[in-house]
């Protein structure tokens, strides 16, 4: 869900699913009865389109200001059961072109698959990570949090209804079904005519809050709308993830052998 | 002055009266604010460049003390049962509030990050405990391939896992310890657990010095009413002589109190110096009153205090004065706590005055005095001639006085040149005692319990990343733990890029090793940000690769294994230098150090200084410089032997023990005002220099061996304590005493004699 909140993008299988969901959901609408896995699955089914290119901006700030300032390019794409992501870096210069590909799938419990070239050694790498919970590339943002994460793995409650900077958003509450899942629960600020997650709080294992996600600015790109700014914030570190999005292209037809090993060593 | 006094002395009942109140005020506010200070990063001075320095590498590195709790099963620690109680130990230390999660570290929270055909394998070393013996036998494995944890979470032998739990530097306290103590216990089965690390030590430290001395002053306090009861042989004179102690010290701790300066580890002392100083007052007052009333049995109580006073006003004034300014010249230390034990001994010093010139004779007005029965009259008469006698033999011995003197002098110069400082913590405790055990077990196991950390700050940004600084930074660690059998280990950016290289070359050995390419070495760390956990990182090196920081763990935290490591680093200073490098040194332990150091250097500043103002102000107040002169002989010579036993005992200098030098100047002036301020009475009385001798030998003399008696007689009780500090300080106490007697009464009286002081323009 999350990952349509920040990596947009969309696929076959799901628009299938979104027009089952709005029909169903026009029948629950019309009932004035709409759910909390309701909301939670029309997010995770908004639609982002095919294909996204765009230059990714992450600025990494410690608890006593330092900041770090990670430029990278990225594409991905969604295969339908599948989504293949492939990232450049382009900044710092000593890691130019280091390229990072992942592919993730729907498939309950299987791992995404990871390689990774670093061009001063001249070799892929495959990476294999047992958790989910990894920090993804020394952020605030776990793999799990960028991920998709199945709206049926959590129990969800709509707590209440309330404004956010002029938009009225539902308020929902997700407890995962699995135990010992890093997060006890987490809080979701979601539009409501749009479908979009405005802001997100995540809490550990001991209940405290852990991090709040903040949802700064969208655009519409063709028809889709695009988070383009969001800030991850570890309010127990006082670390914060600023990830910014320019240059957002949809749908503009990359090819699929864009996202193959040979790829990532030729380089941008 | 004494004018003032006889006026003020017409109400006796009313100075007890109001002395009683206002010290009762004292004692009210000092019960309602008083605050022991265990935090002792309190104790350093805050805008000191060391400690700056390291208290800002300590906020960049994340540097915290740890406390190290092992885990031991001698059947190995490859069990399911062993396995569970790490993984649920480290869960439940990870949720007690003076904890964070985050800052728990054991073989369950550590990353494998494992080098295989096709890549990188990043992964737990396991989540799940395993149960089955295929499953162990693959941890073990795992374990045994991993230098980042292998010999450092998991013993060499296999017997022994540790889990660290680094906590902040105020959090401690016996509660905390006693918890962890429990919850550890709670575990112990087939497996023995042990609590250890710095926290545990200086902790258990700051309580239990204070704690040892709370049960000993009483006993202290009761020897010397014992003694005080013996050489007075007055029960009145004994407890008005205590009286004087016991209010200087309320007065001393109620004015800190009010002023909500808390009680500092140093503070113990100045009870300390209170009792050795305050009771000196009250044996020469009461002492002289013997000697009036054995040439006057008859005499009022009012001719006695009147005698007294005029006899031992400026005596008592001289003493106190020139001490006081012995403890104030402590004001010039940098450390605050000093300072403070400075400034509140001076005030205690002065207050004592007051007690001995108003109290002492209020309450002999009020209560009368001892009549002496004839027999013990005769008895003291009888010691006459010893005083006499010794006298003689001072004279008569000189060449043997002098040469004597010369010697121990010189053996105790050569004993200072042996002196070493300790900023040790561990080793103030009982070789026997579970601290120091429980520490040993755990250094022979792993590298070692003590750190220091090594900042190395480049000129740029990113330049911790090059080749050439790595690779030093590998040859230096190398070296570092090649040459030096106290350093366990060393960790540091290089041991990260070293496994990163070996992991990305499918694990073979000959990758372990630091690329040569800067770009390589970005990527590698770029590759651990994106699948380790980057917080670790940021324990070795900070955000903008500009400054590293290299952990060397030693074995012990004596301030020799600290001085040697550092020595042996400096040795690549220059090396560093050409590569736009600077070295510098942080951490608790080297915090330790300098703070040691610092302390040592303002005590011996103002030892110095001390000396030289009081050698002014005896000059003044006897009108001849060579009186100031001769005065100050006892003080050098107690402070030179003080010093020169230690060096040859071996007794390290250390916060506490460096501070007992301040006695030699409190104590040495005190005899050596007294006996000549006799002397010069005497030589003006009589003209005869052999009378004079005789009778300053029996008047001060007689009050200087009392008053050493007392207070050696109370403070070698302190050689029970249980606590080794404590010993030091009752031992070298007693020591000081006993040089500052000795020193005047021999070659300071022989001093005098042969000088013709007081007799020369006869």
């Amino acid at each position: 869900m999350l990952k349509s909140m920040i990596n947009p993008d969309t696929s076959g299988k799901k628009f299938t699913i979104v027009l089952m969901a709005v029909l169903m959901m026009g029948a629950a609408l019309s009932a004035q009865e709409i759910t909390g896995l309701k909301i939670i699955e029309n997010v995770y089914n908004r639609d982002t389109g095919e294909d996204q290119t765009a230059d990714l901006t992450m600025s990494l700030i410690n608890s006593r200001g330092d900041e770090r300032v990670r430029e990278i390019k990225q594409y991905l794409k969604d295969f339908g059961k599948m989504e293949k992501k492939i990232m450049f870096f382009v900044a710092p210069a000593d890691v130019y072109n280091t390229s990072f590909m992942n592919w993730s799938y729907d498939e309950e419990g299987k791992d995404d698959d990871q390689w990774i070239y670093l061009p001063a050694l001249k070799r892929v790498k495959r990476i294999s990570s047992d958790s989910k919970s990894d920090y993804f590339m020394g952020s605030d943002f776990t793999y799990d949090d960028l991920g998709d994460r199945q709206p049926s793995a959590d129990t969800h409650k709509i707590l209440r209804e309330e404004e956010i900077e002029g938009e009225m958003c539902y308020v929902v509450e997700s407890i995962p079904k699995e135990e010992e899942y890093i997060y006890s629960k987490t809080i979701t600020w979601i539009i409501q005519d749009k479908w979009i997650g405005k802001k997100k709080e995540f809490y550990d294992e001991d209940g405290d809050l852990l991090k709040t996600l903040t949802v700064k600015e969208f655009k519409k790109v063709k028809d889709f709308l695009i988070i383009t700014l969001s800030e991850m914030h570890n309010v127990q570190s006082d670390h914060k993830t600023i990830m910014k999005l320019e240059n957002v292209k949809i749908d503009s037809g990359i090819a699929d052998n864009k996202f193959t090993e040979r790829m990532m060593k030729r380089g941008m | 002055m004494e004018r003032m006094l006889n006026k003020l002395i017409r109400f006796p009942k009313t100075i007890i009266v109001v002395l009683l109140l206002i010290t009762i005020a004292f004692f009210m506010v000092m019960k309602k604010n008083s605050r022991m200070e265990t935090d002792l990063d309190e104790y350093m001075p805050q805008d000191h460049p060391a400690f700056v320095y390291s208290d800002e590498m300590k906020e960049v590195f994340d540097i915290k003390d740890g406390i190290i709790i092992a885990i031991e099963n001698e059947a190995g620690i490859y069990q399911t049962e062993t396995l569970q109680k790490i993984k649920d130990l480290t869960k439940a230390l990870g949720k007690m509030d003076e904890i964070e999660k985050s800052d728990v570290t054991s073989l369950y929270t550590a990353d494998n990050i494992i080098g295989t055909e096709e890549g990188l394998d990043v992964k737990a070393f396991y989540k799940r405990v395993p149960k089955i013996a295929e499953d162990l036998a693959e941890l073990r494995k795992s374990v045994r391939s991993n230098d980042m944890v292998f010999g450092r979470l998991v013993s060499d032998d296999e017997t022994v896992s540790v889990i660290i739990a680094e906590i902040e530097d105020d959090v401690f306290t016996q509660k905390f310890y006693n918890e962890i103590l429990t919850l550890v216990k709670s575990y112990e089965g087939n497996e023995k657990l042990y609590v250890a690390g710095s926290p545990i030590v200086e902790g258990t430290m700051a309580l239990l010095g204070p704690k040892d001395m709370k049960k000993m002053v009483p006993l202290v306090i009761l020897v010397i009413i014992l003694v005080l009861l013996f050489v007075l042989k007055s029960f009145k004179n004994t407890i008005f002589t205590l009286l004087v102690v016991l209010f200087s010290v309320i007065w001393a701790f109620g004015l800190m109190a009010f002023f909500k300066i808390p009680i500092y580890a140093v503070s113990t002392m100045i009870p300390v110096m209170l009792i050795a100083i305050g009771v000196a007052d009250g044996i020469h007052l009461y002492s002289h009153l013997d000697l009036f009333l054995q040439k006057n049995p008859n005499a009022t109580r009012k001719e006695a205090v009147s005698d007294m006073l005029k006899g031992m006003w400026k005596p008592v004034v001289m003493t106190s004065v020139t001490t006081s300014v012995g403890f104030f010249s402590l004001l010039t230390s940098e450390v605050f706590p000093i300072k403070y034990f400075g400034l509140f001994t001076a005030f205690g010093v002065t207050a004592a005055m007051l007690f001995s010139l108003l109290l002492i004779p209020a309450g002999i007005l009020v209560f009368g005095f001892t009549k002496r029965k004839p027999g013990i009259e005769k008895k003291s008469l009888n010691k006459i001639p010893f005083a006499y006698k010794f006298a003689n033999g001072v004279i008569k011995y000189k060449t043997v006085t002098l040469l004597l003197t010369i010697i121990i002098v010189a053996v105790s110069l050569f004993g200072i040149t042996k002196v070493w400082i300790n900023s040790s913590f561990l080793e103030k405790f009982e070789d026997d005692s579970d601290i120091v055990l429980t520490d040993k077990f755990i250094n022979e196991h792993f590298g070692g319990t003590s750190t220091l950390n090594v900042i190395l700050d480049a000129d740029e940004n990113g330049k911790i990343k090059s080749p050439e600084i790595l690779k030093l930074i590998d040859e230096m660690q190398q070296k570092v733990d090649s040459e030096l059998q106290i350093v366990g280990n060393t960790f540091s950016l290089a041991d990260y890029l070293k496994r990163m290289n070996k992991v990305m070359h499918e694990d073979k050995e000959e990758f372990d090793l630091i690329p040569d390419s800067q770009e390589l070495n970005a990527q590698y760390l770029l590759l651990y940000e994106m699948s380790g956990d980057p917080e670790n990182l940021w324990k070795v090196v900070d955000y903008d690769y500009k400054t590293a920081n290299v952990t060397i763990q030693l074995k012990s935290d004596n301030s020799k294994a600290i001085n040697s490591a550092i020595a042996e680093v400096e040795k690549f200073r220059a090396e560093f230098q050409k590569l736009g490098v600077k070295i510098n040194f942080a951490g608790s332990g080297y915090k330790a150090l300098v703070f040691t150091d610092l302390i040592l250097e303002g005590q011996i500043k103002s030892l110095v200084m001390s000396l030289f103002i009081i050698i002014i102000l005896l000059s003044l107040m006897f009108k001849y410089f060579l009186a100031g002169l001769i005065g100050s002989v006892p003080i050098v010579i107690t402070a030179v032997i003080g010093f020169g036993v230690m060096g040859l005992m071996n007794i390290p200098l250390s916060t506490t023990t460096a501070l007992i030098s301040s006695i030699a100047i409190g104590i040495g002036i005190d005899y050596a005002v007294h006996f000549i301020e006799r002397y010069k009475i005497y030589a003006s009385e009589t003209s005869d220099k052999q009378k004079t001798m005789k009778e300053t030998m029996h008047h001060s003399g007689r009050a200087i061996i009392f008053n050493a008696t007392v207070v050696i007689a109370g403070f070698l009780v302190l050689l029970f304590s249980v606590f080794p500090p404590n010993r030091s300080l009752g031992a070298l106490v007693s020591l000081n005493m006993f040089t500052s007697f000795l020193g005047t009464v021999t070659i300071m009286y022989l001093l005098l004699y042969k000088t013709n002081l007081f007799f020369g323009k006869k």
